[in-house]
């Protein structure tokens, strides 16, 4: 079977800069795909180029298993959301809504039925005659998403919509995304450079860094089994204590601490350890803390205690490098007798960590 | 505010003294000619002795005047069709072009505003002269556009620049062609630009009289032309009058670009 949406081997490059290096993926019909990654990552141009705005120097995009490449942006038929508001600011919101439809000689009727079938599934009723300037950019976001998705677009790309929106605007309005998603079963390739966003909205995460894509999975695959460094370190929160490579075995690696400890069996992914030496993923939340020095891995004093909320992070000072941190739920045992200073050893499921190399890849030149 | 207009006690008088002295200074004579127009005195007294329309009358029976007026507007008219256009054109390639030289070619398009327009009308006038334009039309038009184009290129620049092409693409991903989508979206966006640049080069050429000395014949004659042409013969408060139906049409072009802004904005 062919799939939905297929991108081989895109690359783009202006002047002397790769902005998208090669870029391999495939999205199924209705999937909600998230392409995550810092600003300058290729996320973008990606977009741009499944938009028709920028062409690929290589590579292709097959739409069903046909090239949309030399089909030019209009006659796409693709939707998108753009990160700046984009209505028409002069026509009312329900001409807004009406113009892709108005292009493709609706009629009169089915137009009027259209524009109201879609402002009802952004929850915008009777919006209709406002203009744009006279709405909040929440409520611009959705008409643009209404207007969007009004001709049954194949795929919808979204470029960072909510980024102009503060925090609690930004997740109502994630909800509808997801509802709607789930109502029109419209493929969704959406980018953002929010973790949190990308983690609940999407089915499955592209994570991008300097022009490639570096892994694709869901946001626990993501969390649990990191394939770099980098996506490690853009999913959760980490700790990456440098270790030196006693040996390894098969995707198990085992690894001498500076503190002399030496642990075995650290997952790898099959990794290369060119120089003998190893990144090890402490993630914060998956280390346990116990009051007073013990024959664990790690032992060490408290250097700072940050209340956070719904959990408390607590930096150790241990013989490594680096202050190690850790997240304690509210309410953990052994919150109540910290204090800065008090010795303290930490734990961690070997299993749960990763070795990485030092650094994931040669900086681009 | 750092000056505060009220709390400035005795200086608020000096200021006020000032700025009433300066608007005099820029209008006094403007209103001069326009109370000379409607002075009895055929020899230009002031202050007229009585006042009349008759003036006026004679202007506007005057075939020849009423000919030069409609050279004039209709002149300014074509000069703002083509100023508009091609001011539009060339603005998306300064804005939206990624080529060499382009701030270059940008300071290019302005220097019509700082030549000396006597330097370009005999330029001109030695040009058209070979090619035989003098005398016609085509030949007021070009000049004029020279003159015009770079406020019209001014306006529309500015405009396309504070305009976000996102809403131009998003047009386009709608399934509106470029061409469409510039139709229909970037220009109802841009409209005060196009407004001002159409306001604007319409008073250039209308008022302008250096190219237009050098471009007119004895049948074919601008307002200015007119005006600046009965002036050497003869005294005439027809003049006057002429000048202040130059200077109404002038204003009341300027007072609807404001009225436009203004509700633009509101």
């Amino acid at each position: 079977m062919t799939p939905f949406l297929q991108i081989t081997g895109i690359a783009k490059q202006y002047g002397p800069v790769m902005a998208v290096k090669d870029v391999n993926l495939t999205v199924d019909h209705g999937e909600f795909m998230t392409f995550l990654g810092p600003s300058g990552s290729g996320k973008s141009t990606t977009l741009y180029i499944l938009a028709g705005f920028e062409q690929p120097t290589r590579g292709d995009i097959l739409l069903n298993g046909k090239t949309i490449l030399d089909t030019p942006s209009h006659k796409r038929n693709i939707g998108m959301v753009f990160q700046r508001y984009t209505l028409f600011p002069h026509l009312s919101v329900g001409e807004n809504i009406a113009f892709p439809l108005k292009v493709r000689g609706w009629s009169k009727a089915a137009i009027t039925e259209r524009v109201r079938q879609m402002l009802s599934l952004v929850r915008l009723e009777g919006f209709e005659d406002r203009k744009p300037v006279a709405m909040s950019g929440g409520q611009q976001q959705r008409v643009a998403l209404a207007r969007a998705l009004a001709y049954d677009p194949p795929v919808l790309l979204m470029d960072e919509p909510l980024s102009a929106l503060d925090k609690k605007l930004r997740e109502e309005i994630q909800h509808e995304i997801r509802r709607i998603h789930q109502q029109t079963e419209v493929t969704i390739l959406y980018v953002t450079h929010d973790q949190e966003e990308a983690l609940r909205l999407s089915d499955r995460i592209a994570v991008f860094s300097k022009g490639v894509i570096d892994q694709i999975g869901t946001g626990q695959q993501l969390y649990n089994d990191p394939s770099t460094r980098f996506v490690a370190e853009f999913i959760g929160d980490s700790n990456f204590i440098d270790t030196d490579v006693v040996s390894v075995n098969g995707r198990f690696a085992r690894l001498a601490l500076a503190n002399g400890a030496v642990i075995d069996g650290v997952p790898t992914h099959g990794t290369d350890f060119r120089q003998g030496r190893a990144s090890l993923l402490l993630r914060p939340e998956r280390i346990d803390l116990r009051l007073g020095k013990s024959e664990g891995v790690l032992p060490g004093a408290v250097r700072e205690i940050t209340f956070l909320g719904n959990h408390v992070q607590v930096s150790v000072d241990t013989q490594l490098a680096a202050p190690v941190d850790v997240r304690l739920p509210f309410g953990h045992a052994a919150l109540g007798g910290l204090a800065p200073g008090l010795d303290v050893s930490l734990d961690f499921k070997i299993a749960e960590t990763h070795a990485f190399q030092l650094e994931d890849r040669v900086p681009a030149s | 505010m750092l000056l505060n207009f009220n709390s400035l006690g005795i200086w608020k008088w000096a200021l006020l003294t000032i700025t009433v002295l300066t608007a005099a200074f820029l209008l006094m004579p403007i209103l001069f000619i326009a109370a000379l127009s409607f002075g009895s005195s055929q020899w230009l007294i002031f202050p007229p002795p009585s006042w009349t329309l008759k003036w006026y009358g004679a202007l506007l029976s005057d075939p020849r005047w009423l000919e030069a007026a409609w050279t004039s507007f209709r002149i300014a008219l074509i000069v703002t069709f083509f100023s508009v256009l091609i001011g539009l054109v060339a603005s998306f390639g300064l804005v939206r072009g990624r080529f060499m030289g382009r701030s270059t070619l940008r300071a290019l398009f302005m220097t019509p505003m700082i030549l000396p327009v006597v330097v370009l009308a005999v330029a001109l006038y030695a040009f058209f002269l070979r090619i035989g334009l003098n005398g016609t039309t085509t030949g007021f038009v070009i000049a004029h556009l020279i003159v015009a184009l770079p406020f019209s290129i001014l306006a529309l620049t500015g405009a396309l620049e504070g305009f976000d092409k996102s809403i131009e693409d998003a047009a386009v991903l709608c399934g509106a062609s470029p061409l469409r989508a510039k139709l229909q979206i970037t220009l109802p966006c841009i409209s005060h630009g196009l407004f001002s640049a159409a306001i604007f080069s319409f008073l250039t050429s209308w008022d302008e009289v250096v190219l237009a000395i050098f471009m007119a014949s004895p049948t074919l004659q601008t307002l200015p032309v007119k005006i600046w042409a009965t002036l050497r013969q003869d005294l005439t408060p027809v003049i006057a009058a002429a000048s202040t139906l130059l200077i109404i049409v002038t204003v009341l072009l300027m007072l609807i670009a404001a009225a436009v802004k203004k509700g633009l904005k509101a």
